[in-house]
């Protein structure tokens, strides 16, 4: 429910001082509450690591990542924690660095993704009449595509490369945010503060992204932070599949890709495990970094 | 209910229709070259030019669209680039391979996620309840590939439960049949439990709250009967909804699965094409699935139909 018949002021103009602090006020509410989610602060802390470990890994990693040995195969051990591959590099150095290509690529696909669905759920939540009806089939049908399906076929099409793969993700998530994004617009578009704003004469696009826009960030957010960990979950896959962005770097997806075929059945387990369960870590703690912001906005 | 039918099927095919359209912008309209990304870097230009008039799409992109709708229509995908054999044929049988291995993994997913769901709900709140969740979340949050993996190395290679390579000799009995496909199952049955037990969970304690089973309650209906006749019947509808769009995903999940297990399905006939640049297989391949998927959500809207007079009577829904 909001408060727009309650408030004796119209709310959601962006220059009223008194609406600002209340914005400000509700905000900090959240981050309290937020901070006191133990699985925030335990999601959050795990990205950061991986973060640090993408940025500095190289620096303080026992190995170089690169550096081919001639005892390969060293099953887990003091000097290699977690063993070294088919080639004899460290399987723990590679797995410090190897978050670096999914954590650029991922984001930025989820961005791209939030912002070409917010305008997307804008026009159709707002405008409505024809343009909701077409758009919203062109949305529905993009929905019955398998993100790894399309990534693959786009990659075979266009070429390796993160530019496509971040496009491609993009397009695919862009849809779902829309069809969040539209409902909560819906949901503004008859309140007082939007009808006076028509009545005053401001264009579409100063009430779409002036007026509303401010009142619909707690979906757009909580759609941003899940569109990250499905983000990562696609760009690993389609690594593992041979279908990622090309690696210059160790990544851990093209590692376990590289080993799980051979390592696994000769029982060199630790090759395809470590990284598989450092994909999984990062995985997990971006979603429950997601669900706490969606229980603290939404719930 | 003839209305409701009616408009779902036209929306169906409205769908499929766009489906196709956006794998011809993929492959045909978005500037590629699939004529050098086959040949690579170092074929002589005359070839890749060959190459491309024989894919066509050198074509005027009208002509391009209109035949590739024609196939669509009459239901013929071309022919693999590889092997020169029928895409419809080749995929037939993975598709059918798939399409079982994705049975198995439903059939131990959904009374088992509606079982934890309900269980959840019962006692929503308390420990058990944000322990389901938080199951249900981590679960479904991991990448099936990876779950694959590590099922992989722990009950296939090390305790030998399960085959590494888990597609089945031609004409194996059911139980032998099921001994190869379990873990593949398992390893889906991880990602999706997670999803249709936080639906159910939901839906149930919306319906706990209503009215209609506070009646049910105070006319001394048993437990039992009101869970199932009143809770369930209503609870039910959005979890049938997830189902069936998780089926499209289940299909797309599958690929990394089969990859691990090389699993002879969908999803190894889709690699190996990526492999082999193989566009024809990949885009047939593409708006198969997308067939598939379309028709699961067509079959569930029936089924939430049928269950719920309100929708079907309705009209439109």
């Amino acid at each position: 429910m909001t408060t727009a018949e309650a408030s004796p002021l119209p709310r959601g103009s962006v220059r009223d001082p008194l609406h600002m602090s209340e914005r400000k006020r509700a905000r900090r509410e959240n981050w309290r509450l937020l901070v006191h989610r133990p699985s925030f602060i335990i999601g959050l802390v795990i990205v950061a690591i991986w973060s640090i470990c993408a940025i500095f890994g190289q620096s303080f990693a026992p190995h170089d990542p690169y550096d081919f040995r001639t005892d390969f195969y060293l099953s887990p051990r003091g000097s290699f924690p977690f063993g070294t591959d088919s080639t004899g590099r460290d399987v723990f150095s590679r797995v410090l660095v190897g978050s670096r290509d999914v954590l650029i690529v991922a984001p930025i696909a989820a961005v791209i993704g939030v912002i070409l669905g917010v305008i997307l759920g804008m026009l159709m939540g707002y405008t409505g009449g024809w343009l909701d009806t077409v758009l919203g089939r062109i949305v529905e049908s993009l929905l019955a595509l398998p993100a790894i399906l399309i990534g693959l076929l786009a990659v075979t099409t266009l070429g390796r490369g993160s530019g496509v793969v971040i496009g491609i993700v993009a397009v695919l998530f862009a849809p779902i945010v829309a069809r969040t994004v539209r409902a909560a617009v819906m949901a503004e578009r008859d309140l007082d503060y939007v009808t006076s704003a028509r009545l005053r004469g401001e264009s579409s696009w100063f009430i779409m992204f002036r007026e509303i826009l401010p009142n619909v960030w707690g979906p757009i957010i909580v759609e941003l932070t899940i569109r990250i960990g499905y983000a990562i979950f696609v760009v690993a896959t389609l690594t593992f599949l041979g279908a990622g962005p090309a690696p210059p770097s160790p990544d851990w997806g093209a590692m376990v890709a590289d080993s799980y075929q051979n390592d696994i059945s000769g029982g060199f387990w630790w090759t395809t495990v470590f990284p598989a369960l450092a994909i999984a870590s990062l995985v997990i703690a971006v979603n429950l970094i997601a669900d706490a912001v969606q229980s603290v906005l939404e719930g | 209910m003839r209305r409701f039918l009616l408009g779902r099927l036209a929306s169906s095919l409205v769908t499929l229709l766009l489906v196709a359209t956006f794998v011809f912008v993929i492959v045909n309209v978005l500037p590629g070259n699939p004529g050098r990304q086959l040949l690579g870097p170092l074929a002589p230009e005359s070839e890749v030019v060959k190459l491309n008039d024989k894919l066509g799409v050198n074509r005027p992109l009208v002509e391009q669209y209109g035949s590739s709708m024609k196939d669509l229509v009459t239901f013929d995908f071309g022919t693999s680039f590889r092997s020169g054999k029928s895409v419809v044929a080749t995929v037939r049988p993975a598709l059918f391979r798939s399409v079982k291995l994705a049975s198995l993994a439903l059939i131990i997913t959904i009374p088992l996620g509606i079982w934890a769901g309900v269980f959840a709900a019962r006692r929503q709140d308390k420990f058990a309840d944000r322990a389901v969740v938080m199951a249900g979340l981590t679960t479904s949050s991991i990448p099936d590939f990876v779950t694959a993996v590590v099922l992989s190395s722990l009950f296939c290679v090390t305790w030998k439960f399960g085959h590494v390579f888990a597609t089945p000799p031609d004409g194996s009995s059911i139980s032998k049949q099921f001994s190869y496909l379990i873990f593949p199952a398992l390893a889906m049955v991880v990602l999706y439990f997670g999803y249709i037990a936080r639906m159910t969970r939901a839906g149930v304690i919306n319906a706990l709250q209503s009215d209609y089973v506070r009646t049910a309650t105070m006319k001394g209906l048993s437990d039992r009967r009101v869970m199932v006749n009143h809770v369930l019947r209503n609870a039910l509808a959005p979890t049938i909804t997830v189902i069936s769009t998780q089926i499209g995903y289940l299909l797309g999940a599958i690929i990394g699965v089969e990859r691990v297990f090389n699993y002879q399905g969908i999803g190894l006939t889709i690699t190996d094409a990526v492999k082999a640049k193989d566009i024809p297989m990949l885009q047939g391949t593409v708006v198969l699935v997308a067939l598939v998927y379309v028709a699961a959500a067509l079959l569930a809207d029936l089924l939430i139909a049928y269950l719920n007079p309100r929708v079907r009577l309705g009209g439109g829904g």
